[in-house]
């Protein structure tokens, strides 16, 4: 057997282990090592291994996964979440729809503060949805709304999924943060839009009685203005030291959890057990991610080794297929692992191939890195297995609601984003043109 | 004819020269010298760009045979190889690449204990590297040496020591950060090569070059790992020796001509920006205050490496002999008042 | 990664003794513990750097070297409670139809991936003793001479710990996979 052959078979081996529920980390491991000892021998492939768990996750960079991770976690439970949702409901208040603009609005600028969606959809399932079904919005146009906007998480910087991708294309995390503001704007635009237009033409999904009756709550000025200062100083302390002139993207990790338990901290929605409690969630959350990239170190050295990516370079350069057969093959191929694997999972499994490939062929690595995310993201939202789905199933802990209400909910918001992607793709400087200002 | 497969890696990509040359120099000219006996070929397996390890494992790639051949970055293995140091602990010594590289590779042969360093790790060295010349880039013009006092000088892991003594701070950094580091205020400038400044578009955010020429530092080495260079053939070792010893000339004179290239290059490209790039040249009493100001580097590093029973005195004064009997004219006799 | 997991501690083998069972949740959770604490660490440290690089106008020495160490031990230190609370990524979608109709299948694969886990952390730990052993003997420090080292040798030995302890997590799980495969009985322990 050729090395990329061996390369070619070890990828078919891990397909099919994972599919039948092989942890993804586990499987990458055991598939890299019996191909480097098949490539090598098994001395080489033994010191690989001990050389990546003890080499790969050595970077100041992934400091950052801890960090927002942690980050997240604490503007959930302090209430910074629902404030921003009561901002915007304020102000939007008069417009059709305008529980579900809101939610978008509040997802938008919640995600500023947030490196992960989980946190977003968790917030926004228990503060927005309750909310809109008060004001007669059905059950699965709320949830659906929250289920779509909370993908917004991962798009507008701060963002774990844009790190990972920096980390596996080697490009700047500063730049591939900006690298999503552009397409974040597009897409809340997009699903604000998608959302009236729903209210005019589809009411029957959207609202499920007669007119809004319900009162909304009056919310002064002043308190209005309490409410938006928490995170007005965060997303300044974050993003405003990250691109002000303060932090590398590590540092801004740090001051965020930072100012992020701070503001638990005055707002007393902390004691020491639910702290000991978040932090331990922190890090097992941390450990499933690094775990993965730890494990997709030793896979994608294992291919470098064996050649493969170098031939599917070739092929797709000189094949018939080209540059963009290849990027349509390959948003196919996130999309369908989308509907059963997570996010980081999908980048971590099909980076370390794709990324050499892109570079060949000539795809600017930052576009590349922006449709992989948004593409990725869709996976968030479709059955069976949808995380922002299912978080928002848990989070609402409500034995009545029906996992494949919210999927249908979110459906119109799925469209949404494949419409921003395909903008994307016809429109490179959505993405690029900030991050290469 | 018999084809030989080598896996040939870099945590670097090939854009920087050194690994570039890996493939132009080095593998190409051990493909012309096979060429000509016709009995052997060799099937390279290209794995640049740290594919297959990072930075931080260079050395234990090759020592491990994780590839059989690959630029040891020696800056990054102050622990492992300890008297490879030798140039960064006596700044200020050597412009000359060239003249730096030669002597290296002769101490290689003599000083038993430098030799020993290198093979303990289970390879064989077969050309060598250094850097071009560091000069100070910052966001404000300098005057002189006394300006970066009070100032954050991002500079990677071991130059920090260069600025000891001279009232700036030094911020940890490496040539992926120093763009951001600046742009972001972490720091006001950047203790950098011209090689390294150029393909990061460093005077974009620091336009000033403030030419010190402080000095070149001696990087590290293309090497094989012990047991793939025992299963070669005597005829393909000769060929990669000779390729070696090619490389390692050719890349001292391309170091001296890129440099200056690299400074052209910087004031080309930045020159309808606001600032333009300017170079400052620095006169030569104020490179002479700078290295006046430090502490004594090689002194302190000398002694505690004689501490752990590495001959280190003795290695620096037949460095700094060996650079004098070449022409070299020290600007501190470092080797004094060891 | 998965949406939630309510059980942070799986039920043990009923076939393993009561001190063994406390000794073993102690070392999980102990090493976790620390872990968590090496997360308020590495965010007090990089704070702190901050602070002094803003307010002093000087780096703090060795803490991006520390950090970058600090995120491999977190993993290894955590990895075995996160695998005993099953909360490695994996695709449910087809081991969930598996239980429902042949339950022991399920289990003996489970058992079998269990088991691959094992080997693969003791391998690392293994590969890692190597490390630790040369780390020892050359003196290996993180950091620059004159500015600030720190040795590798207890973060290696750490990382060493923490993957040994993660393949007994493996094969502790594989033992009870196995057993619910012999015995029949329905697994209990359902993530989420
Ligand atoms: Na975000
Ligand atoms: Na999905």
């Amino acid at each position: 057997m050729s090395p990329a052959e061996i390369g070619s078979l070890a990828i078919g081996a891990l397909v099919v282990l994972i599919a039948v529920g092989m942890p993804i980390g586990v499987g990458m491991l055991l598939v890299s090592f019996i191909g480097v000892g098949l490539i090598r021998n098994d001395v080489v492939a033994m010191r690989m291994l001990g050389q990546v768990a003890n080499d790969s996750l050595e970077e100041y960079l992934f400091a950052v996964v801890p960090l927002f991770v942690l980050m997240g976690l604490l503007v959930t439970t302090s209430g910074v979440g629902r404030d921003t949702f009561d901002v915007f409901q304020r102000l939007l208040r008069r417009l059709t729809a305008g529980l579900g603009v809101a939610t978008v609005f509040a997802n938008a600028v919640f995600a500023a503060i947030t490196g992960i969606s989980i946190a977003s959809a968790t917030v926004f399932a228990r503060v927005a949805v309750p909310e809109m079904r008060r004001h007669g919005y059905t059950r699965a146009f709320a949830t659906g709304v929250v289920a779509g906007s909370s993908v917004l998480g991962m798009l507008i910087p701060p963002s774990l999924l844009f790190i990972v991708y920096a980390v596996l294309a080697e490009e700047s995390v500063g730049r591939m943060f900006l690298a999503g503001v552009g397409p974040g704007i597009v897409l809340a635009l997009a699903f604000t839009a998608t959302i009236l237009l729903l209210a005019h033409t589809r009411r029957p999904f959207v609202f499920s009685g007669g007119a809004d009756t319900a009162a909304h709550e009056a919310v002064g000025a002043g308190a209005l203005a309490r409410k938006v200062i928490p995170i007005a100083l965060l997303i300044g302390l974050v993003l405003g030291g990250l691109y002000g002139g303060f932090f590398n993207p590590t540092e801004a990790g740090a001051a965020g959890a930072f100012g992020a338990l701070v503001i638990a901290v005055l707002r007393k929605s902390l004691d020491r057990r639910s702290f000991w409690n978040l932090l331990v969630e922190t890090g097992q959350i941390t450990v499933s991610v690094l775990f993965l990239i730890l494990a997709a170190s030793f896979f994608s050295r294992m291919l470098a080794l064996s050649g493969m990516p170098q031939a599917l370079a070739a092929f797709f350069l000189e094949g018939p297929v080209g540059p963009y057969g290849f990027l349509v093959a390959y948003i196919v191929l996130v999309l369908l692992l989308g509907c059963l694997i997570d996010s980081i999972s999908i980048m971590l499994i099909l980076l370390p191939i794709a990324v050499p490939v892109a570079k060949a062929i000539g795809l600017d690595p930052i576009w590349f890195g922006v449709i992989t995310v948004l593409a990725v993201e869709m996976g968030l939202l479709t059955p069976p297995f949808g995380l922002s789905v299912y978080t928002i199933k848990s989070a609402m802990g409500d034995a009545d609601l029906k996992v494949g209400e919210i999927f249908r909910g979110a459906m119109p918001f799925l469209a949404a984003m494949l419409f921003t992607l395909v903008l994307i793709i016809l429109f490179p400087p959505l993405a690029t043109w900030l991050a290469r200002l | 004819q018999e084809t030989i497969s080598l896996t040939i890696a870099s945590s670097h990509p090939t854009v920087v020269p050194w690994v570039g040359m890996i493939k132009t120099h080095f593998m190409a000219r051990t493909d012309e010298i096979l060429a000509k006996g016709g009995k052997y070929k060799i099937r390279w397996n290209e794995a640049f760009g740290g594919q297959l390890y990072k930075a931080n494992a260079t050395l234990s790639s090759v020592e491990e045979g994780v590839t059989d051949i690959g630029w040891v970055f020696s800056f990054l293995e102050p622990a492992q190889l300890p008297l490879s140091q030798v140039s960064t602990n006596t700044p200020f010594t050597v412009t000359n690449v060239p003249v730096l590289l030669e002597v290296m590779e002769t101490l290689l042969e003599s000083n038993e204990a430098f030799r020993k360093e290198w093979e303990n790790h289970n390879l064989k060295v077969l050309g060598l590297t250094a850097t071009d010349l560091y000069d100070i880039y910052t966001k404000k013009p300098l005057t002189g040496i006394g300006d970066i006092r009070g100032m954050k000088l991002s500079a990677p892991g071991v130059l920090g020591n260069w600025l000891r003594g001279t009232g700036a701070n030094a911020v940890d950094g490496a040539l992926t950060t120093f763009y951001t580091d600046i742009q972001t205020g972490v720091s006001d400038g950047v203790l950098t090569l011209a090689l390294g400044a150029l393909p990061i578009k460093l005077y974009e955010v620091a336009p000033y070059i403030s030419r010190f020429d402080a000095a070149a530092a001696f990087s590290g080495a293309i090497a094989i790992n012990k047991d793939s260079w025992d299963r070669l053939p005597d005829e393909v070792r000769n060929a990669m020796i000779e390729a070696g010893k090619y490389y390692t000339v050719s890349h001292g004179e391309d170091m001296v001509r890129l440099h200056e290239d690299a400074l052209n290059k910087m004031v080309e490209l930045g020159a309808r920006q606001s600032p333009p790039v300017t170079i400052i040249p620095m006169p030569a009493e104020e490179r002479q205050k700078w290295v006046d100001m430090l502490p004594n580097l090689a002194a302190e590093w000398a002694a505690k490496l004689e501490g752990q029973g590495v001959p280190a005195k003795a290695f620096v004064k037949e460095y700094m002999g060996a650079l004098r009997a070449r022409g070299v004219e020290p600007s501190r006799n470092w080797d004094e008042g060891l | 990664m998965k949406a939630s997991s309510s059980s942070m501690s799986a039920p043990a083998s009923a076939a393993r003794p009561d001190w063994l069972r406390r000794c073993w949740a102690f070392v999980v959770d102990g090493l976790a513990a620390l872990a968590t604490c090496l997360i308020g660490i590495l965010m007090v440290i990089i704070c702190a750097d901050i602070v002094f690089r803003n307010v002093f106008g000087a780096s703090l020495p060795l803490v991006s070297e520390i950090g970058a160490l600090l995120v491999v031990l977190i993993v290894a230190l955590q990895l075995a409670s996160a695998i005993r609370a099953d909360r490695l990524p994996q695709v449910e979608v087809v081991m969930l139809v598996l239980s429902r109709h042949a339950p022991r299948a399920a289990a003996a694969l489970k058992a079998a991936f269990a088991l691959t886990g094992a080997a693969m952390m003791g391998m690392i730990a293994w590969a890692t003793a190597g490390i630790l052993a040369k780390d020892v003997a050359s003196g290996d420090f993180i950091g620059t001479p004159g500015l600030g080292t720190l040795p590798t040798w207890p973060f290696r030995a750490l990382i060493m710990i923490g993957m040994a302890v993660a393949a007994l997590a493996f094969a502790s799980a594989a033992l009870r996979h196995l057993l619910d495969a012999v015995t029949g009985r329905i697994d209990t322990h359902e993530p989420g």
